[in-house]
């Protein structure tokens, strides 16, 4: 054993490019299967969709005979169409709303020095910071109170849950469409004012198209967060507004441990988040990562 | 398909490391008071929305705290009698209290899980953005799928685990106990000591993607040359990535921290979406304590001090945060 360095040097058991090609190698290695690890329980999740109940409660995996069976048994079990409609329609107004009101914040903020305006940024981290227990009660009393003193309801109603998560995903959102004004040149305004607009025209026809891409990305963010959304949905809703993540909680709650079902539930329910991931993949992570590169 | 645009954006484009607000620019100052009206009606919207949903609620919240709120008052809603700190003696100090014990459980569990799961992340986020930083044949689309847990929402991660941890059918134990014979015996993971791992693993598989993602592009921008000037010099590999890469990446690493503990610590999907409302004394977390007081037992009032303490500790750690990095985030800004 302690020869061997002596050995080494006399003769080198591979010339220094030939180890460093090694260590390249090495690393490929652990690349893929780091890759491997990461990916395993959603080619798990997959797989096990295409079993049937019987396979999956009794371990007797059958890989090479996929079956459809168990999406067809979750979609008739449990209404899946109704919770997978709300979260759609609820999802997609929410964040499409709170892209909106981010978009007009976070244009103020990226232009104008106006008093108050830090006060705004600290506030809207600040809200970050709460916990969802501490203010769900009261949203949930107001909503009540509005209920039964006005004709406006929002306990168990699309709208009340869309309202809510607009609040939930704006603040969050003016940081981000505030990174993609910055990145458009202030010419483009000073050009359309010139050109007679006001400033608020200038916003709305020339600003805005030009930062599509950061509304795009803006909006699949809220979307990926409201889409995920617990805690608030199953306290404001009952049987009208429930969207994914209640109705999959009704394989394993009131059903006994049906996986396969459950396993086709949750396929189902990571498609809209993966296609509209994928679709605007380069936007949202130049987004994301704006802050990570100093130009 | 391929993360291609890792590329600093055209100009100081910014949505996480400059969370916090900088002074503007002297010659903003130059707008006109017309403009400045505009500016207050661009934000008037999302201003409305964060009072209305974020800040009256809590401050009702923190009202609430101060009340007996229980079933038997809660048809009165905000007009149920006070009921002084006695709230917040009961979770803090009175032993004989089942809150309290329930309040010590959970504060640990949250401990536990918060420190294991933000290490996990931003340590496991850095060394895979390393890893992801080289060049090989088909990284581009690694790096892509790479992301795949990310985007796997909460929920579904939660069920998919909770069925993969499963003590006679699920994979894990198939992999460890049947098939490589790792283990001797079938571990018990949904219940007892091991409940929390259950939570734990998840947990940083999910967020891991996001962080690698964001010191992946850290790394990107860190000159080559320096690198190359610090190896001529005779710096190895791993002087130049403590004195050199970590240095650089300290602005992200920092916002990585702040905003990781704060979402473990308010985490509540995985451990109720796998375990049920009640995960059981050994993961049960602050906001499944919280949740589970209020809503399954009306303990309107627990619930709420339980929630101001929390909030409290949540300030606690920003303004130990903003101490220990305020000089990064002013070198990122």
């Amino acid at each position: 054993m302690s020869t061997y360095p002596r050995a080494e040097r006399r003769r080198p058991l591979l010339s220094p490019r030939a180890r460093k090609r090694m260590v390249a190698r090495g690393l490929d290695a652990l690349t893929c299967l780091v890759l491997l690890v990461m990916i395993a329980p959603v080619v798990w999740l997959i797989l096990s969709s295409l079993q049937t109940e019987g396979r999956l409660s009794s371990g007797s995996y059958d890989l090479l005979h996929p079956t459809f069976k168990a999406f067809s048994q979750m979609w008739r079990e449990i209404d899946f169409e109704h919770y997978f409609v709300n979260s759609l329609i609820i999802c997609t107004a929410a964040s499409a709303l709170a892209t909106a009101f981010a978009a007009s914040a976070g244009y103020a903020l990226a232009r104008y020095a106006f008093r108050g305006s830090r006060t705004f940024s600290a506030a809207a981290i600040g809200t970050q910071l709460i916990p969802g227990s501490m203010f769900l009660l009261p949203v949930f009393m107001g909503m009540v109170w509005l209920g039964r003193h006005t004709p406006i309801a929002l306990i168990d109603t699309r709208i009340g849950m869309v309202l809510v998560y607009t609040a939930f995903f704006t603040p969050v959102a003016i940081f981000f469409m505030r990174s993609f004004f910055l990145a458009i040149p202030r010419d483009i305004e000073d050009a359309a004012q010139v050109d007679g607009c006001t400033p608020l025209q200038a916003f709305v026809r020339v600003v805005l198209p030009s930062a599509t891409p950061g509304l795009v990305a803006t909006f699949v963010y809220a979307f990926l967060f409201a889409w995920d959304e617990l805690l608030f949905v199953s306290a404001l809703t009952q049987t009208h507004a429930e969207t994914l993540p209640l109705g999959i909680r009704l394989f394993i709650g009131n059903y006994q441990e049906e996986y396969a079902p459950l396993m086709a539930a949750g396929v189902v329910s990571t498609i809209p988040v993966m296609v509209a991931f994928f679709a605007t993949q380069k936007w949202l992570v130049r987004g994301l990562t704006a802050g990570a590169v100093k130009g | 398909m391929s993360i291609e645009t890792l590329q600093p954006p055209p100009a100081g484009g910014d949505a996480t490391a400059e969370l916090l607000p900088s002074p503007a620019p002297r010659r903003r100052r130059r707008r006109t008071l017309r403009s400045h009206r505009l500016a207050y009606r661009l934000i008037l919207p999302a201003a409305v929305f964060m009072v209305i949903v974020h800040l009256l609620p809590t401050l009702g919240g923190v009202v609430i705290s101060f009340k007996n709120l229980n079933t038997f008052t809660f048809a009165k809603l905000f007009g149920a009698p006070w009921n002084g700190l006695e709230n917040y003696r009961a979770i803090l100090f009175d032993s004989a209290n089942p809150l309290h014990s329930g309040f010590v459980d959970a504060l640990r569990n949250s401990a536990i899980y918060t420190t294991t799961v933000v290490a996990g992340i931003l340590v496991g986020g850095l060394a895979i953005a390393l890893l992801m930083n080289r060049q090989m044949r088909g990284i581009r689309v690694i790096r892509t799928l790479m992301l795949t847990p990310w985007i796997v929402p909460s929920f579904v991660v939660a069920s998919l685990w909770g069925f993969m941890w499963q003590s006679d059918v699920g994979i894990i134990n198939k992999v460890l106990v049947d098939y490589t014979h790792v283990l001797g015996h079938r571990p018990v993971w949904l219940i007892g000591d091991n409940s929390i791992w259950a939570i734990v693993i998840p947990s940083i598989w999910r967020g891991l993607p996001f962080a690698m993602l964001i010191f992946l592009a850290g790394l990107q921008a860190v000159p080559r040359e320096l690198h190359e000037a610090a190896a001529i010099d005779g710096a190895g590999p791993w002087q130049r990535f403590t004195r050199i890469t970590l240095p650089l990446l300290r602005p992200l690493i920092a916002i990585q921290l702040l905003f990781n503990v704060i979402y473990a610590t308010y985490q509540y999907a995985i451990p109720v979406v796998m375990m049920g409302t009640n995960p059981g004394p050994k993961a049960d977390l602050m906001m499944t304590l919280i949740i589970r007081q209020s809503f399954s037992n009306n303990l309107f009032g627990f619930g709420s001090a339980a929630s101001v303490l929390l909030m409290l500790a949540m300030g606690v750690w920003v303004a130990i945060w903003y101490r220990a990095f305020r000089r990064d985030l002013e070198l990122a800004t």
